[in-house]
């Protein structure tokens, strides 16, 4: 699947997404994975241990006030769109970036080339993009709109602070 | 009015390329149609029965002549020759064709003009006071605050996917024609016990199939800090408004699931952490006084009041005396009215404007009125800023084109939605109903003795024609396939604001006006002096007009 970094796209992914019915014990005993957002919460000392780094996942249903104290822990942080029509993540993402995160924060789901833009300025750095949503094209979504009003986590400043 | 600059322009510009590029790749089949959907949206353009339907943005009502122009212009180019201003004060044209649309964006755009966000689940226009600036009792004009919103709100990354639309109203006083409390968030100007001026911020009001009246969450916020804490506000819905259900997710189901208090008390919180973590979304003093500006009082001529001609011609004219109490109001500056140029003639759907009708009221306001129009909410114009000495020129132009109908705020000034005859989602007609009670009702002295009455009418539940803020509610319903009509009553979109009671059961659509006019004349009989419907119905219930309809039905 296609990743973008920001705004460039990367061949290489270390990451591995573990299954969302997965267990502790099925788990890869090495390497870098990204783990539900449950399975972290209850076994937050024995995932510490892991040989490798860790990220966790989870999407617009999860409650994310549990894992913001634990963030120095992870080195990613992936948030899932389920539907093109769900917004939740945006506003999880700036809540992530808030509480200090400073590792990959990485959109999932359905993360299609007409968000890129919004996206990218509510701190993701990486996007997964499916595969058959994906041309060279789409990179063209970067910049469509040249300007902007609001400050975001690209650029704190409104319009009124941005000395123009 | 409120002037773009470089980078006003820019956005808009680069909407239109960045939206012919959207229609491109979907009209090629690289963007699939669920992915389109909310993208035309919030651009405007719907897909209805006839034709796909395009609501283009009129930022607070507020119209300059060269941009009512050009929406002449595009009604005589792309459309059948008539746009429909709508109770959002934007204007919709019915019969665009979808490989036009980003052509008449780029029109648009010409004259600063767009359709961002006019659908779809973002952040929608904000609406205000069509007499914000002339009315001698607003504390300030509320229309800056309307531009520094629209200004934060149009393409703000967090919240182009919100659980559902979402609707303000800023109102600059004590009294309220902008219906701010039956809108997610109503924002109302007010001076605090120190003498500043800041805004009493109201939540959760709406229509549709779940009316309610908004809820104050916060007495007085201070006008800087207007931006930060509608961030916390929107924040807070967008993480927790419920998406499992259409029906239940705009915010006022929040606020009602969550009460108001702890609403409250989560956003004070959230505001608190946004306020720390980006203090630059506090509005600078400098950025409010260079919006304002824009929006000063205009260079009025101080020999207006002496005119001696209004008062000759309101004794020798009797139309025009009748046009001039029912259709203009009071300015604040000594020597000028405010005219409301009807768009609720005897036989045509409320709120539509012909290519030549909305030239002559461009021209009108060119040489009348600095050049401005505004659009109220009750689907009529306004000239806000005529000299009495012109306003009888102005009757004639008027009146000439059918636009000078002295019916403001009288039975016949009805809201009224496209209905079933455009819209895909209505349930029932209402243009024909609308004529029905024109024919029924067509002596004017018979609504003059009548007074005051909102009469709103929707084709369907999602309460368009805000039917349940009419003192008299009509609603469309589908009953097998046949179209019904049910009653309310006693409903206000004021600062009294309340929402209406049913009446009863529905009626066919050729009992609606015949049942109207016993509600009427039971008013007649029940009233007691100088009181006027709404007030009659609010002290004697619905109980005698349901009597008096249902009894003489058998």
């Amino acid at each position: 699947m296609p990743l973008l970094i920001n705004r460039q796209v990367v061949s290489q992914d270390n990451w591995q997404f573990v299954d969302a019915e997965a267990s502790l014990e099925q788990l890869p005993k090495d390497g870098d994975i990204v783990v539900p957002l449950a399975l972290w919460l209850e076994n937050r000392d024995a995932l510490a241990a892991h040989n490798g780094a860790l990220g966790v996942q989870f999407n617009g249903d999860d409650d994310i006030e549990p894992l913001l104290a634990d963030l120095d822990k992870l080195a990613l942080v992936a948030v899932e769109f389920p539907v093109f029509r769900d917004g939740r993540g945006f506003s999880q993402a700036r809540l992530v970036r808030r509480a200090g995160f400073k590792g990959q924060l990485r959109a999932v789901g359905d993360v299609t080339r007409d968000r890129f833009e919004y996206l990218h300025r509510c701190g993701f750095d990486a996007l997964q993009v499916p595969e058959d949503r994906f041309t060279p094209e789409t990179l063209n979504a970067f910049g469509e709109i040249g300007a902007y009003y609001q400050g975001a986590l690209d650029d704190p400043r409104p319009i009124y602070r941005q000395g123009r | 009015m409120y002037q773009y600059n470089e980078v006003d322009q820019k956005l808009v510009d680069d909407r239109v390329a960045q939206f012919r590029d959207q229609t491109r790749r979907f009209l090629a089949g690289e963007l699939p149609d669920e992915e389109f959907l909310p993208l035309r949206l919030m651009n405007g353009l719907y897909i209805q029965r006839q034709a796909p339907m395009l609501r283009v943005a009129i930022p607070y009502g507020l119209l300059s002549s060269a941009q009512m122009r050009k929406l002449a212009h595009i009604a005589r180019t792309y459309d059948k020759g008539y746009g429909h201003f709508t109770t959002r004060t934007n204007i919709q044209f019915n019969w665009p064709k979808l490989e036009e649309v980003p052509d008449i964006l780029a029109e648009l755009a010409q004259v600063q003009m767009h359709a961002i966000q006019t659908s779809g689940n973002c952040i929608r226009n904000t609406t205000t006071d069509h007499f914000a600036g002339i009315n001698a009792n607003e504390i300030e004009d509320p229309r800056p605050y309307c531009e520094l919103i629209r200004q934060w709100s149009t393409f703000h990354p967090e919240f182009a996917y919100l659980p559902r639309k979402f609707k303000m109203a800023v109102t600059g006083g004590p009294e309220d024609r902008a219906a701010s409390q039956v809108h997610d968030i109503g924002l109302h100007l007010v001076k605090n016990d120190a003498g500043e001026i800041g805004f009493e911020v109201l939540v959760g009001g709406g229509l549709g199939r779940t009316p309610m009246i908004g809820k104050t969450i916060r007495e007085f916020l201070p006008k800087e800090d207007l931006l930060s804490y509608l961030e916390a506000i929107l924040r807070v819905y967008n993480l927790k408004g419920r998406r499992d259900n259409k029906y239940k997710a705009r915010i006022k189901i929040l606020v009602q699931a969550l009460g108001a208090e702890e609403f409250a008390r989560q956003v004070e919180a959230e505001w608190e952490q946004i306020k720390a973590e980006q203090p630059e979304l506090k509005l600078t003093a400098e950025e409010i006084a260079r919006v304002q500006g824009f929006f000063k009082p205009f260079d009025y001529d101080s020999a207006a009041a002496a005119d001696t001609s209004l008062a000759d011609k309101l004794a020798s004219d009797t139309d025009f005396r009748v046009w001039y109490e029912k259709n203009t109001v009071e300015h604040k500056v000594d020597g000028y009215r405010g005219v409301v140029v009807s768009l609720k003639p005897m036989l045509a759907p409320a709120g539509d404007a012909t290519d030549q009708q909305m030239d002559v009221v461009a021209d009108l306001a060119d040489s009348y009125s600095w050049g401005d129009i505004r659009v109220t909410h009750t689907q009529n114009l306004v000239l806000a800023d005529v000299r009495n000495a012109d306003l009888y020129a102005v009757w004639q132009v008027l009146a000439e084109h059918n636009m000078a109908r002295p019916n403001i705020n009288m039975l016949s000034d009805m809201i009224v939605c496209p209905g079933g005859d455009f819209c895909a989602l209505a349930n029932a007609k209402t243009l024909g109903i609308a004529d029905q009670i024109n024919q029924k009702f067509d002596d004017l002295d018979f609504q003059y003795d009548l007074g005051e009455i909102r009469l709103n009418m929707s084709g369907c539940i999602n309460a368009c024609g805000h039917h349940h803020v009419g003192h008299i509610g009509i609603l469309g319903v589908d009953k097998n396939g046949e179209d019904w009509y049910q009653i309310t009553l006693g409903g206000s979109d004021k600062e009294d604001a309340s929402l209406g009671k049913v009446l009863g059961k529905s009626v066919g659509a050729d009992e609606v006006a015949d049942t109207l006019e016993k509600i009427l004349l039971t008013y007649v009989e029940s009233r007691v002096e100088n009181e006027s419907f709404i007030e009659t119905v609010r002290r004697i219930g619905v109980a005698p007009f349901k009597e008096k309809v249902y009894a003489a039905a058998h």
